[in-house]
């Protein structure tokens, strides 16, 4: 069977090649006024053509736009909210990124589609159907400041109900597949439950594209119960820092897809293939009625562009191995 | 009469224009290390003035000197290689450090510029370092088999470059431990690291964290082993103020009044409010008055400006509560 690949969120903008359009560059030039926005578009638009390509190259089944025009996992869409306003640096978890934090400022609204022309574009450059990247909404709050809800559940279930209509438009642009990044999964308590679910449900009601609720960092064992049995097509687990997410396969419904995030996108060293492939057959093993895909663990941004080129051919040669193995 | 409030800052400054093209020109190799550290030595003389006149109590050399706050360190560490950059935000860039086997520390690493900054003032200047857990946190991990054995390596290194500045006559000797907020699993680890890279040392010690999830990791945070735990109270609207009322903080505290992240100037009367609400729970000698974090993200006016009205609303809460330097 084959073991399909895909990667997990955003992709280093910058080349690795000298020649190569180097948006940082074009931004920086932009910024001392010495190029136009037009020029930083165009720069943007090479640089997503470039990341299809890498992964088209490298074989990757299921790619991504890189996310070439977005400066965090959430402001570029959180910007394009209604109720929604836009604040300070803040760190990004553990990572030592950072990422201007949304400030919920009235009720949340979907006002328009706000990743759909991007995906548009994308595609257009792809040989592949692209797989869509969106924040997940239970996480989007957690990142956010609340300063307008009276409850939770309220913000949750706006967040949730926007990026509902919001996949909803990229379904209509052709998406077929919707990730979800949901790092806060793996950091909510067992008491979130509720909220959890609340957020989440919106997104997978009449979805005709297949969805994937990504959770990078840590395993969200905490709240499994509480989402799985949501309509997702597939979760993405984390399977490099949170070794507690192995205890999670026995327990996704027969039927569904784990993307098992066994490259580890936080750490330069390689992985030996051979051992990714093993790893995809212990998890055969602990959940034989369930298809799976070889994913990074996270978005490959948190590398240098170098490191996550390697990265990305070596996860394709331990899926094919993997497929192999598995007859 | 109660002494206490002293002011000083987290150890960043913003580089001047000057310095950042300086900087970038010995890059791309167009201008030697020689006139590189020459510009450093000026603008941090230029720094340590400009701290002494607006009258902070203690000074730091403001790290003109260095990049990220990790790979400053791991490009003077054998054990270390460094990374393409990798982004942090937006356009900013960083190059990681990547550990790639054992490392040491070979070399002193801030005594120098230490002794130079001290030499300037009659103020006591902090030394200024990062903490081994976050290195290890920050770093890539090419090598060790544990994040556990690279942060005490690290704090082995590290102990060494702190016994050095003690002996080089440092009073205030300040470990930066970001990291450690964010994991609150691997406090005990942050713990005994930077238990090791602190000690035998008798100078005052500090460790600066950022804000993370306190309803976590307080009030085991007091365990690091440190006199001081510097943090950020005013980007969290002084609402660590709840968590110290129902769990006394014991130790001497850096009290974060101005938000670093803003371009925004306080007002004196904010300030004052927020070092106000603070005496209702701490006791004024323990309590050091600096902005949240480091002012690198700020402008050099910007800076200025929030730390002149830091210490003008410092000035006033003295007087009005008869407290003393």
């Amino acid at each position: 069977m084959k073991i399909e690949t895909t990667l997990a969120g955003s992709y280093p903008k910058l080349p690795t090649q000298p020649g190569e359009i180097n948006v940082r560059v074009v931004r920086n030039r932009r910024d001392q006024g010495k190029a136009t926005d037009q020029e930083v578009s165009d720069a943007i638009r090479e640089t997503t053509r470039r990341v299809i390509g890498i992964q088209e190259r490298a074989g990757i089944d299921i790619p991504v736009d890189g996310q070439a025009a977005w400066d965090d996992a959430q402001t570029y869409f959180a910007r394009g909210l209604g109720g929604v306003q836009i604040a300070g640096l803040i760190r990004y978890l553990d990572t030592n990124t950072y990422y201007r934090q949304p400030e919920i400022v009235g009720p949340v609204s979907w006002m328009k589609p706000v990743t759909v022309d991007d995906f548009r574009a994308a595609q257009g450059m792809a040989q592949r159907p692209l797989k869509a990247l969106l924040p997940g909404p239970y996480s989007l709050y957690r990142f956010s400041k609340d300063l307008h809800y009276k409850k939770p559940e309220e913000a949750l279930q706006a967040l949730g109900e926007a990026l509902a209509r919001e996949a909803g438009a990229l379904e209509e642009a052709g998406a077929r597949w919707i990730h979800f990044e949901e790092p806060w999964l793996g950091r909510a308590r067992g008491e979130e439950s509720a909220n959890v679910r609340t957020a989440l449900e919106p997104l997978f009601k009449g979805r005709k594209a297949r969805t994937v609720v990504h959770v990078p960092f840590a395993s969200p064992t905490a709240v499994f119960d509480a989402i799985r049995d949501l309509g997702w097509s597939a979760i993405g687990l984390d399977l490099t820092e949170a070794p507690a997410a192995w205890d999670l396969l026995p327990r996704v419904p027969a039927g569904r897809t784990v993307a098992l995030g066994l490259v580890n996108a936080r750490n330069t060293r390689l992985e030996d293939a051979e051992d990714v492939a093993r790893s995809v057959a212990r998890a055969r093993a602990a959940a034989p009625g369930l298809e799976f895909q070889l994913s990074p663990s996270a978005s490959l941004e948190y590398l240098p562009a170098d490191k996550a080129e390697l990265k990305v051919s070596r996860l394709v040669e331990a899926a094919q191995l993997a497929s192999r193995n598995g007859g | 009469m109660p002494r206490g409030l002293w002011t000083t800052t987290v150890g960043s400054f913003p580089k001047p224009p000057s310095l950042e093209k300086a900087r970038n020109q010995h890059a791309r190799g167009e201008l030697s290390a020689e006139a590189l550290e020459a510009l450093e030595r000026e603008e941090t003389i230029r720094l340590l003035r400009r701290q002494e006149e607006i009258g902070l109590d203690i000074l730091v050399d403001g790290e003109l000197y260095r990049g990220d706050m990790t790979t400053y360190f791991a490009e003077l560490m054998p054990g270390f290689a460094i990374s393409n950059p990798v982004r942090s935000y937006g356009n900013r860039y960083y190059r990681k450090p990547i550990a790639v086997g054992p490392i040491r520390r070979k070399k002193p690493l801030t005594v120098d510029w230490w002794k130079f900054a001290q030499a300037q003032t009659s103020k006591p200047v902090k030394g200024m370092l990062t903490g081994p857990y976050t290195m290890m946190d920050w770093s890539f991990n090419e090598y060790y088999p544990s994040r556990e054995a690279m942060a005490m390596d690290l704090a082995e290194a590290i102990r060494e470059e702190a016994l050095a500045l003690q002996e080089a006559g440092a009073k205030y000797i300040q470990i930066d431990e970001p990291a450690v907020s964010v994991r609150p699993e691997e406090l005990p680890l942050a713990v005994r690291a930077l238990g090791r890279a602190v000690e035998g040392l008798k100078a005052k010690t500090i460790t600066h964290v950022c804000y993370g999830d306190f309803d976590v990791i307080y009030p085991a945070l007091l365990d690091l082993p440190v006199d001081m735990i510097d943090l950020e109270l005013a980007n969290s609207r002084y609402d660590l103020l709840d968590r110290f009322r129902a769990q006394p903080f014991t130790k001497e505290i850096g009290y974060g009044v101005l938000d670093v992240h803003s371009h925004r100037v306080e007002s004196k009367d904010e300030v004052k409010q927020g070092i106000l609400r603070g005496l209702q729970v701490l006791k004024p000698e323990q309590m050091y008055v600096d902005p949240d974090c480091g002012l690198k993200t700020r402008t050099m006016d910007e800076a200025f400006a929030k730390l002149e009205v830091m210490v003008a609303a410092v000035r006033e809460v003295r007087e009005e509560q008869g407290i003393t330097v």
